[in-house]
């Protein structure tokens, strides 16, 4: 999953070597951390949220097919 | 020189191991054609008994220069098409659904149909990850190909969509009429609130409006004054 998020967010933004996905394990879930350059954080994000708002839907859904619980955060 | 790829893929069972094979193929050479691949069964796997002596099927997967040549011949199919069908393909298998992703164009737009297996995965409760998989699509689509529009569509589901929000305008507009006061549905996206709105739009006695921000944005049917 995180190897999809990563996928995805390079292909939406202008610096896609820039593109780093941190995967942060506890004890319920696990937390997506998308890294991206501080110029293209708007572009993950989108207009009044909903590129981030999708991917958010993708994550969960990927995560519930292994019965994780998957959270996309997105850095800044 | 015939250089062959090779991959080895594991699974629960060999159906699933020769599946995860030709993802990573795939991956490799998109649009590639699963006859040009040989599978070689190096072991069933074990189911085992609640999870003792477990063990997975294991194949490995060959194509030849050949076939891998066919594969590229396969994407002459338009480009603003390939990256559809590519994206679409790359994001299921990504979210381990297993379907296979067919093209079309259809009314000047481009039409992405997934078939197999855990579609229900796939569009998600009120069709909220399939929209998804079809907002990012569309966002990355239009990065490179600005104006072209893309549906992504399982096994008929934006017909069955369609059909039931037809039904629910047609129920929401004898409501309104009924009761003589406004009717609000559920919050929906703006192709959505778009096939109620044309439902609508030929019935006399009520018109409709769309209020709320989005996401949260919903249709409001109420008698025609």
């Amino acid at each position: 999953m995180a190897e999809l998020l990563a996928y995805l967010a390079r292909q939406l933004v202008d610096e896609p070597d820039a593109v780093r996905v941190e995967e942060v394990e506890s004890e319920h879930l696990v937390v997506l951390r998308l890294h991206v350059a501080k110029d293209d954080v708007g572009k993950v994000i989108g207009r009044q949220g909903r590129i981030a708002r999708a991917l958010r839907a993708i994550v969960r859904a990927g995560g519930a097919r292994d019965g994780r619980r998957l959270v996309l955060e997105i850095a800044d | 020189m015939n250089e062959e790829l090779r991959v080895e893929s594991t699974g629960e069972t060999v159906g699933e191991a020769k599946w995860a094979a030709m993802r990573k193929l795939e991956r490799v050479c998109p649009g590639l054609d699963k006859a040009a691949v040989r599978f070689q069964v190096v072991s069933e796997g074990e189911r085992g008994l609640l999870g003792v002596g477990y063990t997975p099927a294991r194949v490995v997967a060959t194509v030849d220069e050949e076939g891998r040549a066919e594969s590229t011949a396969r994407s002459d199919e338009p480009v603003d098409i390939a990256l559809v069908r590519g994206l679409v393909t790359r994001i299921t298998a990504g979210m381990g659904i297993q379907c296979s992703v067919d093209m079309a164009e259809q009314e000047g737009g481009i039409v992405a149909t997934c078939s197999g297996r855990d579609l229900g995965l796939l569009i998600g409760r009120h069709g909220q990850t399939i929209d998804a998989v079809q907002y990012l699509t569309n966002a990355i689509l239009a990065r490179s190909i600005p104006g072209r529009y893309a549906v992504v569509d399982a096994a008929g589901y934006r017909a069955r969509r369609e059909a039931s929000l037809s039904a629910l305008a047609r129920r929401a507009a004898d409501d309104a009429v009924q009761r003589g006061g406004r009717v609000e549905l559920e919050p929906m996206t703006a192709v959505e609130r778009k096939i109620v709105h044309l439902q609508l739009k030929d019935v006399d006695g009520v018109e409709t409006t769309s209020e709320g921000t989005e996401p949260n944005r919903f249709v409001v049917v109420l008698p025609s004054s």
